[in-house]
């Protein structure tokens, strides 16, 4: 690192600057608001990222203002907050309730209320991020917060209330003040490097910082949006020493358009890349859409979800039926890999010591494509098969065929025998049932808690088919896509 | 006492009132059972098993004794032991032998996540590294998970001690199979006889949790003269004293338990889990220790609700009579004896009139957590069997099935197959409030079905204490001894106030701790509105009495010519007109001059309890290639006696309906061939969101318990107890043919959509 670093994290708890000695690298928001304030209000229902309990709103500068979103405390590490605004449910009423709190109490909104903090965040959330508050916008707000309690109905009731208020005079005036601090901290160029009695905690700001901390610390565990890894800590018990953020990394967050490509930088979230995603293909968004919750998306990367090399994270077959490709770096150099090569067996990637993902690359023209996830529940699941085709057809007849499936093996694949046995041939209903023959020989799908190998094998055929359908009937197509209209599992 | 209900002419019972309890939730200010710290406070894990089913060979703690920071370690060493427990056995069974032993595994561990041991450390982090360093030799052992397996000789035995309970061949080899409860009457074999139509099904439900999302958590300290202070999150904290006192071998008056707020219970928090470990490192230690699970310990080592198969056999007349009804059921107890079997049978058949009729379910162990409560312990799943059956008679005799069920409905003096008698009920007038809804006869799409179902539920009664006060400014304190979990503060606060005739917001409804009131049973069983809102009426009405009686001092009347009226004493007797009545507020500023404090208590054992029935529409779609299921349309019809609070009364049906979705759609504990718990947090025990579900409409029928003060008939459990079986019921109609098999996942429907394309070839 160089001389400019910091070895304090500060942040604005609410409206109040603070100064953090972290002790503990590995220390997670939660645990600090919990411990260290003694801020009792955000509660710990799970620590994986699932329950929502302990949603607060984070405050980030995006392009010189600051931008909110509604984030797990359970499992972000307290030094990614640096530079940034936490607000947990203490602060979100002053000398009157917020008008979220005020409907949520009026509705009974809460039961137990052992939920309702991290409800009230999520709401809030979308008070301040000032959109349209219609069913849609309120159940993806609200996806990533657990009650057993209410049913639900009173909180969307709530919601529809009070979520689209205008801010009150008092609460602009607050974050403008908080905006001109954050930008005050940023207008200096410190790296964070903290040394804590955990290891060290290092977030460096640039390319090069970055590939010479991992060259510092070969054993280092990258971190970008730690809904991952922040798993490893909390359900898993591990101790992460050292860590390496790429998340402050100005370079890796950012986006750019060429004329052939959409280049996404490893530490742009779900929620930053969704639009860019949803405009070379709806399909796509929607998937992106589907990905855990709001909070994991507004913490969450493409880059983690790719380097994480799960058979059934949900970007990677998507991605690899585009042709997507991978910009990985470090201090000897860049190199530039299809993605489809980046996953070589279960558990291991190519990704050399020092090596860190960069860049996801991932064209902008399509062909015909369309990618499916199955999941037991629509929303908040994972993966049990995920379909994804990008086909070209001309003159009736398929000229080449990307297709890759995640969930059917160790490894996010193509299913190469079932594109050859479709390419060159013409695209109907006889041909789709020869790939399908083709595509169980492609994969040895398992048994595990969330489907049996057998389903797997249908469900991965019925997407092929529905794919072929949807090709012929667009309609079809728009209705999947939408949610009101919900047909189950499988969406485009 | 007077219990006349001919007066609905209330101004705060039914009536919207603002909640007691609404500011401190949206605010974070509540504190619910982690969010205490005590200075100098230890941080307890606790060492689970890995196995199913394995004896324990030897525990070496002596690495762990030794890391810095470990200020104790116990085995069940440290955990007094007890003897077996000697029949009769109560419906619902502590047997400390039992607790004991799940509470700190003894010669085995009978489940995967079984406490093994317990570290009490200067942090969580020390506690946790701790566990890693003590050593347990295991000698696993072959395990069972499905009762009717666990009940057949030769199966792996999990509680050598364990001898059939009422086998009269006196058996000479122990058994998973604990007991069987049957309830019979009239002739089978001529009922079966009779019957135009007779089925038989096997219906299979799996175990679910309770899914409240505030773990276990709790806080003991221990002072030098032996007493001892418990801060833990419970459905009932004098259920926690009794429980930790026996165990432990303590007396009552040295445990004191606080409840904290609950953040969701469902009968998951009736029991003593980490409490006494925590109670036990405190007294080894001499300081206060901190006891919380992960989400992981809680699927795994809590209790999750049984899982049961039932084999059915119902038979009836053309013109839609039920001539006989016959069940078998098994449900599996956990690790422990204990399953609701006597609830199973209570629930069997109950809303209808049948002549002949035997229900018997077994309660057998196996090896996973032993189960607890869960909203309705044991009925959802005999409704899911019986409803099911039910719904295809209806559909086989081509009866509309709410016209079968009101062909075959109990009414006034009927009986459950456990022997309890129905008073008034309002179960006629659900069905019909269903059969005019809108939702009855709404038309469906393609992939669409409509299910039915019905659910019966008694609720509890028995014990509970109140203790009201007066204070010098016209303020009421109302303190009970239970625990708020469904708005109960709420509903206090009301009959308080519609008693005293003073202003809602006069009145604080306080949770108070084990030291300062009688005895008050747990928070569940839908009985706390019943019974402990019953003893509000008793202790206000004492406080009515002692202003009344203060009046009349003050007026030199007698008091049988004071009146208690709109909040205000008034003279009975007409010429008295001089005499200016005296508001409770200036009797409250006269009481501490004129003789004392004013408070009146209550400590009942209240009975009277009243049937409560349920019934429920749903519609659903059906995905057809992926054999996804969404809900699409639910209504709750319930008869809730009297609604004291109806936002709380409909916000409980509403909940209950969504819970019965996710039992019937998606919950599930999955084992994997070792006997590990594969689903161990909320990703993959998937309970609803909020797009899952359908807003749920309510509607309230109103048929008074006539044994209540203001008519209450439990509400919590009766909405959870059709659901499951109506939403399977709804998945039925939609795809065609029958689902016998929760959860109806994906995989489950879309085979069984194929077998229908296979079979129709
Ligand atoms: C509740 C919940 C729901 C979820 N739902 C889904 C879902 O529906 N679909 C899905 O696919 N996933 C899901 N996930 C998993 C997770 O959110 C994704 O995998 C996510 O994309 C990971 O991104 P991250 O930024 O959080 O990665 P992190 O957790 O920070 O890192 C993940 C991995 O990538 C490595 N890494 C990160 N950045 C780099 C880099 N630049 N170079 C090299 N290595 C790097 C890390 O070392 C780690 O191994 C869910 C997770 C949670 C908690
Ligand atoms: S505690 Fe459950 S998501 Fe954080
Ligand atoms: S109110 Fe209890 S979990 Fe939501």
């Amino acid at each position: 690192m160089t001389a400019e670093t910091r070895s304090t994290v500060r942040l604005l708890l609410g409206w109040t600057p603070v100064d953090i000695a972290v002790a503990d690298s590995n220390q997670t928001v939660l645990q600090y608001l919990r411990d260290q304030p003694q801020l009792k209000g955000s509660k710990e229902g799970c620590a994986e990222g699932d329950c929502g309990a302990c949603t607060v709103v984070v405050g980030a500068l995006k392009d010189g203002a600051i931008r909110y979103s509604a984030v797990n405390a359970c499992i972000l590490f307290l030094p990614a907050m640096d530079g940034k605004q936490i607000l947990s449910v203490e602060q979100v009423a002053d000398t009157e309730l917020h008008p979220v709190q005020q409907a949520l109490v009026e509705l009974h909104g809460s039961q137990c209320g052992y939920c309702t903090p991290g409800i009230v965040n999520s709401l809030l959330c979308l008070n301040l991020n000032g959109g349209a508050a219609d069913r849609q916008a309120i159940d993806d707000a609200l996806i990533g917060n657990l009650c057993r309690c209410t049913g639900y109905g009173p909180i969307i009731e709530a919601a529809e209330k009070a979520c689209s208020t205008e801010l009150s005079a008092a609460w602009k005036t607050r974050i403008a003040a908080a905006q001109k601090q954050l930008l005050s901290w940023a207008a200096d160029d410190q790296a964070l490097a903290l040394e804590t009695r955990n290891g060290p905690y290092l977030a460096p700001k640039t390319p090069d910082q970055l590939a010479a901390a991992l060259d510092a610390h070969p054993a280092a565990t990258l971190v970008a949006g730690a809904t991952d890894v922040g798993l490893w800590v909390t359900k898993l018990g591990r101790s992460l020493n050292p860590l390496i953020s790429v998340a402050e990394v100005a370079d890796l967050q950012s986006m750019r358009l060429t004329d052939s490509h959409l280049e996404i930088g490893a530490a742009v979230t779900y929620s930053e890349a969704h639009q860019a995603l949803s405009e070379i293909s709806e399909s796509l968004g929607e998937l992106v859409r589907r990905i855990g919750s709001r909070q994991v998306r507004n913490s969450g990367t493409i880059g983690g979800n790719i380097a994480n090399g799960s058979p059934i994270g949900d970007m990677p077959p998507a991605l690899i039926a585009m042709g997507a490709s991978l910009v990985l770096r470090s201090r000897a150099g860049r190199r530039e890999i299809p993605l489809q090569d980046f996953f070589i067996e279960y558990g291991k990637q190519d990704l050399r010591p020092g090596e860190f993902v960069g860049r996801v690359l991932v064209p902008r023209k399509l062909d015909t494509f369309r990618c499916y996830k199955v999941s037991k529940r629509f929303d908040q699941d994972i993966t049990a098969v995920l379909g994804a085709f990008n086909i070209a057809i001309e003159n009736g007849a398929v000229v080449s065929a990307r297709i890759a499936y995640g969930g059917m093996a160790g490894v996010p694949a193509r299913a190469v025998g079932c594109e050859a046995a479709l390419t060159g041939k013409p695209w109907n209903m006889k041909t789709i049932e020869t790939a399908k023959v083709a595509l169980d020989a492609d994969f040895k799908p398992m048994t595990d808690m969330r489907a049996s190998a057998a389903y797997r094998t249908l469900a991965a055929r019925n997407l092929l088919e529905r794919f072929y359908l949807e090709t012929q009937n667009p309609a079809v197509a728009l209705e999947l896509a939408s949610r009101n209209h919900m047909k189950g599992l499988v969406d485009g | 006492m007077s219990n006349d209900q001919s007066t609905t002419n209330y101004r705060w019972v039914g009536k919207r009132t603002p909640r007691p309890d609404g500011v401190d939730k949206v605010t974070g200010r509540a504190r619910y059972g982690d969010d205490m710290s005590v200075p100098g406070m230890l941080h307890c894990k606790i060492l689970r098993s890995p196995h199913a089913h394995a004896r324990i060979v030897s525990i070496d703690l002596s690495k762990a004794k030794a890391l810095k920071g470990v200020k104790a370690v116990l085995t069940c060493a440290e955990i007094p032991d007890h003897p077996l427990s000697e029949p009769p056995y109560a419906p619902i069974i502590n047997d400390m032998h039992d607790i004991s032993r799940n509470v700190m595994a003894r010669e085995k561990v009978l489940y995967d996540g079984h406490a093994v041991a317990a570290v009490a450390a200067t942090s969580e982090r020390i506690a946790r590294a701790a566990l890693k360093l003590i050593d347990v030799e295991y000698e696993v052992l072959p395990h069972v998970l499905d009762p009717l397996e666990a009940a057949q000789p030769g199966a792996p035995i999990l509680n050598e001690d364990q001898f059939t309970f009422g086998d009269e061949t006196e058996p000479k080899v122990p058994s998973n199979l604990f007991r069987s409860i049957t309830g019979k009457r009239g002739d089978l074999e001529a009922g079966f006889a009779e019957a135009d139509l007779i089925i038989e099904r096997e219906f299979i439900s799996e175990p679910v949790h309770q899914g409240y999302i505030e773990p276990l958590a709790c806080i003991a300290t221990t002072s030098e003269d032996g007493c001892v202070e418990l801060w833990t999150t419970t459905q009932g904290h004098f259920v926690i004293r009794a429980l930790c006192a026996k165990l432990l071998n303590m007396e009552l008056a040295k445990i004191r338990v606080t409840a904290s707020e609950i953040g969701g219970g469902f009968g998951g928090k009736n029991t003593i889990y980490g409490e006494p470990v925590a109670i036990r490192l405190s007294q080894m230690t001499g300081r206060p220790v901190r006891m919380v699970m992960t989400r992981t310990e809680v699927f795994r080592a809590s209790g999750p609700t049984v899982g049961s198969r039932s084999k059915i056999k119902m038979g009836a007349k053309k013109d839609g009579t039920i001539t006989a009804a016959e069940v078998d059921t098994w449900y599996q107890a956990g690790a422990f004896k204990g399953a609701p079997v006597g609830r199973a049978v209570e629930t069997y058949f109950s809303s209808y009139k049948i002549a002949n009729v035997r229900a018997t379910c077994y309660d057998v162990c196996v090896n996973r957590p032993k189960v607890a409560a869960y909203r309705a312990p044991g009925a959802p799943m005999a409704a899911f069997a019986a409803e099911g059956a039910i719904n295809e008679l209806a559909d086989r005799l081509g009866i509309d099935p709410i016209d079968f069920r009101l062909k075959n409905a109990v009414g006034e003096g009927d009986e459950s197959l456990m022997g309890s008698k129905y008073g008034q009920i309002g179960l006629v007038e659900v069905l019909e409030k269903v059969k005019s809804h809108p939702h009855y006869a709404a038309p469906l799409g393609p992939n669409q079905g409509r299910g039915f179902a019905l659910g019966y539920w008694m609720h509890g009664g028995g014990l509970s204490s109140v203790s009201a006060h007066l204070l010098d400014d016209g303020t009421v304190t109302v303190a009970t001894g239970n625990p708020d979990i469904g708005g109960s503060r709420s509903s206090m606060r009301v009959m308080a106030a519609e008693e005293l005739g003073i202003d809602i917001e006069l009145i604080k409804p306080i949770v108070a701790d084990t030291g300062s009131m009688g005895y008050s049973h747990l928070t569940a069983g839908s009985r706390t509105t019943f019974a402990t809102g019953w003893a509000v009426v008793n202790a206000v009405r004492e406080i009515i009495d002692k202003l009344r009686a203060l009046a009349a001092k003050k007026w030199g009347i007698s008091v049988d010519d004071v009146i208690w009226e709109s909040g205000q004493a008034v003279p009975k007797k007409a010429g008295q007109d001089r005499i200016k009545p005296l508001s409770l507020k200036e009797l409250a500023g006269m009481a501490t001059k004129m003789g004392g404090a004013i408070a009146g208590h209550s400590e009942i054992n209240a009975g009277g309890v009243g049937a409560a029935f349920s019934a429920q529409l749903v519609d659903v779609e059906v995905d057809p290639e992926t054999g996804f299921v969404t809900p699409t349309r639910y209504t709750v019809v319930q008869d809730v006696g009297r609604a004291i609070s109806p936002d709380y009364v409909e916000g409980q049906m509403q909940g209950g309906a969504v819970q019965g979705i996710g039992w019937a759609l998606n919950e599930a504990y999955i084992y994997d061939a070792e006997g590990r718990l594969q689903n161990t947090g909320f990703l993959d025990y998937r309970m609803p969101v909020a797009s899952d579900v359908p807003m749920i409409d309510t509607v309230l029928v109103e048929v008074p318990n006539p044994n209540h003060p203001y008519g209450v008939r439990g509400v919590g459990e009766p909405c959870l107890v059709p659901a499951p079986a109506a939403v399977a019921n709804a998945v039925e109609n939609a795809i065609g043919r029958t689902m016998s098999w929760l959860p109806l996942s994906p995989p489950k429907i879309l085979q069984a959509i194929e077998e229908l394309k296979l079979a129709a070839e």
